[in-house]
């Protein structure tokens, strides 16, 4: 048989590594770069006569949106979630893995309780807060009229509208950040634990010296993905305040969403789509740069 | 088994064929449009008209979740959507993208078909001289009120905003019923919001549109006017600023308000809903007139439309003067209370024996005025609306608000 020898050539490593990457490849390629390289096109065109023919419009569409005290405003805002809701998610989903990770017996009451509002959509969610704050019919006014106190409007003064969204934001994230952090609780070993009892630590020493640095990789994951998700605050706000009231809780992703699918204007929405991308870039560069680079 | 394949495979090849020889046109109606009996239209339709296939394609509740769903199916120029109900406000966008087919082509005799619609829907649907949509319903907005509360007290309906506040004030003092309040109308950031403040504008006397610009001095009245019934008179709720327009309807018919501002739409949910309070309570007239101007009221009303991207333009369009005709407006009053944009049909005596109402109604649709047209009207909804929003929470003076429509509304209305 030495003879019939198959007419088959062997691929070199660098050609079978081509052809194992190109599906990969050109998923990328429909699913990331074409969609944000048609983005950067479209922020060049102007569509506020329609979208028939837009006209290019160089960096205008940039230009109208640094001027633009919506989108400063829009910015503003966005930073207030990102302070508010980034620290509360990660403080309650702290507290929350930690319970979670207890030598409960019935371990899976509290995982579910854990679960269910991860499972949960954003919207529906948003849905269930707007009901709880209701000012006529919710049960945290209720309360408060019952222990005879003032109950106010929740969603439609400036400074509480911010805190019952944000409450919002909070309650649904947190358990997203408490699974996270819980695997990384499950990672440590008990013998790190056994070892500080023999020593006479004290559960608060055990959670300085062993818990929270062992934690950290898992902490800085979750720190970066609830950042990144707070910076695109949409859901919560859109459903609960429509933006108001006026535009105290308008974030920069329900501006995105109005210029575009509301008002059509497809290039300015690209525009500010960019500023958006930009925002998201300096504070994940920021994350990278002081947090990352210390472990 | 082969010769009932064979069987089979033939029926199914028929059946192919003929659903291949049928035309198809699909409708995109609102989940609030009532889309039970728009069904039940199609299929009288289908009826007469065997090679026709009409499905139903259901959007969301709100103008604004339709505009959203329609805006991105018409940007990528899908033609699965040949027919679309569409908001009053919107034609001119519509017309503008280049997303709605005109018309006039399709309908022989336009001149007189237009002649039998109440003329405020006539010059709504028609955008730069073309024709773009027929009407599928009229609506306006109303005030309602406890009928029984107003006789105990011994007071007629008002007739200025005054006077409704003074009623009002009396009614809930008198009464000493911790829950009843005054006045009940939309202030949330939505599109509504725009007829709460442009009301009581136009009633001021100030006009807003292409040719006549925002009239600062009526604005201001407008804006105080519903700044002073929160905060002043306190007759609206301290949360009006979170209201929107099924709000009111819900609130009215719990039996907790004695005055609300609202569609057409209420009467029908006031009288027939199970759970409401208010059954044979409810009176229903004009909106009363600002202190030495004339009563005004938004004009609403949902129109249909021809997609551009239709492969079947002329069978749409056969379907779009069905749906538009007299004979399917009476079937929607009679079966959905819609108020009909044909004239003639406020006189009908079956539409007046369920909705003994209408014949009131027609003047006030008559004198009801348009929102400004504009292609860039969703835009200029969201700058009222939000400041006027802003303004009943209390979030911004009233002067700044004056202030930013007027530097915001002029370029939106070009």
């Amino acid at each position: 048989m030495t003879s019939a020898k198959p007419v088959r050539r062997e691929l070199t490593e660098k050609q079978l590594a081509f052809w194992m990457l190109l599906p990969a490849a050109l998923l990328l390629l429909a699913v990331v770069v074409y969609p944000v390289g048609r983005l950067i096109y479209t922020s060049f065109f102007d569509y506020s006569n329609g979208p028939l023919n837009p006209p290019y419009r160089g960096t205008g569409n940039y230009q109208q949106a640094i001027h633009d005290p919506d989108v400063w405003n829009a910015l503003k805002v966005t930073l207030q979630y990102v302070l508010i809701t980034v620290p509360g998610g990660m403080l309650l989903g702290l507290a929350l893995a930690l319970l979670a990770n207890l030598p409960y017996r019935y371990k899976w009451p509290v995982r579910l309780s854990l679960l269910l509002p991860w499972s949960m959509s954003m919207a529906f969610a948003a849905l269930i807060f707007a009901w709880f704050f209701n000012s006529d019919y919710g049960v945290v006014n209720d309360i408060l009229r019952r222990l005879g106190m003032t109950a106010p409007n929740w969603l439609s003064s400036p400074q509480l509208a911010l805190l019952a969204t944000s409450w919002a934001i909070i309650w649904k994230t947190s358990s997203f950040v408490a699974l996270i952090l819980l695997a990384g609780l499950q990672t440590i070993p008990e013998e790190m634990y056994e070892a500080a009892d023999v020593d006479g630590a004290t559960p608060w020493t055990k959670f300085w010296q062993i818990t929270l640095p062992l934690l950290k990789p898992a902490i800085i994951v979750a720190l970066i993905f609830r950042t990144i998700t707070a910076i695109q605050t949409f859901d919560v706000p859109y459903i609960m305040t429509s933006g108001g009231p006026g535009n105290v809780t308008t974030t920069i992703a329900m501006l995105i969403q109005q210029q575009t699918l509301q008002y059509g204007n497809f290039g300015y929405g690209a525009a500010i789509a960019m500023v958006l991308f930009l925002f998201s870039m300096i504070i994940t560069g920021f994350y990278l740069r002081h947090i990352q680079g210390d472990s | 088994m082969k010769k009932m394949l064979a069987v089979g495979l033939t029926l199914f090849v028929s059946c192919l064929c003929s659903a291949q020889a049928a035309t198809t046109l699909r409708v995109f109606v609102g989940g609030q449009e009532r889309p039970d009996v728009m069904k039940e239209i199609f299929v009288q339709y289908m009826k007469a008209h065997p090679d026709v296939n009409v499905q139903l394609e259901v959007g969301g509740a709100t103008s604004e979740a339709q505009q959203q769903y329609l805006s991105t199916v018409l940007n990528s120029a899908d033609s699965s959507l040949d027919i679309f109900l569409l908001d009053i406000v919107r034609i001119a966008q519509y017309a503008q993208s280049g997303w709605a087919e005109p018309l006039d082509s399709h309908i022989p005799n336009k001149a007189a078909l237009m002649k039998q619609y109440l003329p405020a829907y006539a010059a709504a649907n028609t955008y730069n001289g073309k024709l773009y949509a027929l009407p599928a319903f009229a609506d306006a907005m109303f005030l309602y009120y406890r009928k029984d509360l107003l006789t105990k007290y011994r007071f007629a309906p008002p007739k200025t905003w005054d006077d409704m506040v003074k009623i009002a004030q009396t009614i809930t003092q008198r009464e000493k019923d911790p829950n009843l309040k005054g006045f009940s109308f939309q202030g949330a950031p939505i599109e509504g919001t725009v007829c709460s403040f442009l009301v009581p504008y136009w009633s001021a006397g100030g006009q807003l549109s292409s040719t006549q610009a925002l009239d600062p001095n009526n604005a201001k009245k407008s804006l105080q006017f519903l700044s002073d019934l929160v905060k002043v008179s306190k007759v609206a709720p301290s949360n009006s600023a979170e209201i929107k327009t099924d709000d009111t309807r819900r609130l009215f018919q719990s039996g907790n308000y004695v005055f609300a501002h609202l569609w057409a739409y209420g009467w029908n949910r006031f009288q027939e809903d199970t759970d409401s309070q208010v059954k044979g309570k409810v009176g229903v007239v004009k909106l009363p007139a600002m202190t030495g101007g004339k009563a005004a009221t938004c004009l609403g009303g949902w129109e249909w439309a021809v997609s551009s991207y239709s492969k079947n333009k002329a069978a749409a369009a056969d379907l779009v003067q069905f749906l538009s005709s007299k004979q399917v407006s009476k079937y929607l009053a009679v079966n959905a209370s819609n108020l009909p944009a044909h004239t003639s049909l406020y006189n009908d005596p079956d539409i007046l024996k369920v909705n003994p109402w209408f014949k009131d109604a027609l003047p006030v649709v008559r004198s009801a005025q348009q929102r400004p047209v504009s292609p860039r009207y969703p835009q200029l909804s969201t700058t009222i609306n939000s400041n006027v929003n802003a303004a009943v929470a209390g979030v911004k003076s009233v002067d700044s608000v004056v202030s930013e429509l007027q530097s915001k509304v002029p370029a939106l209305l070009k």
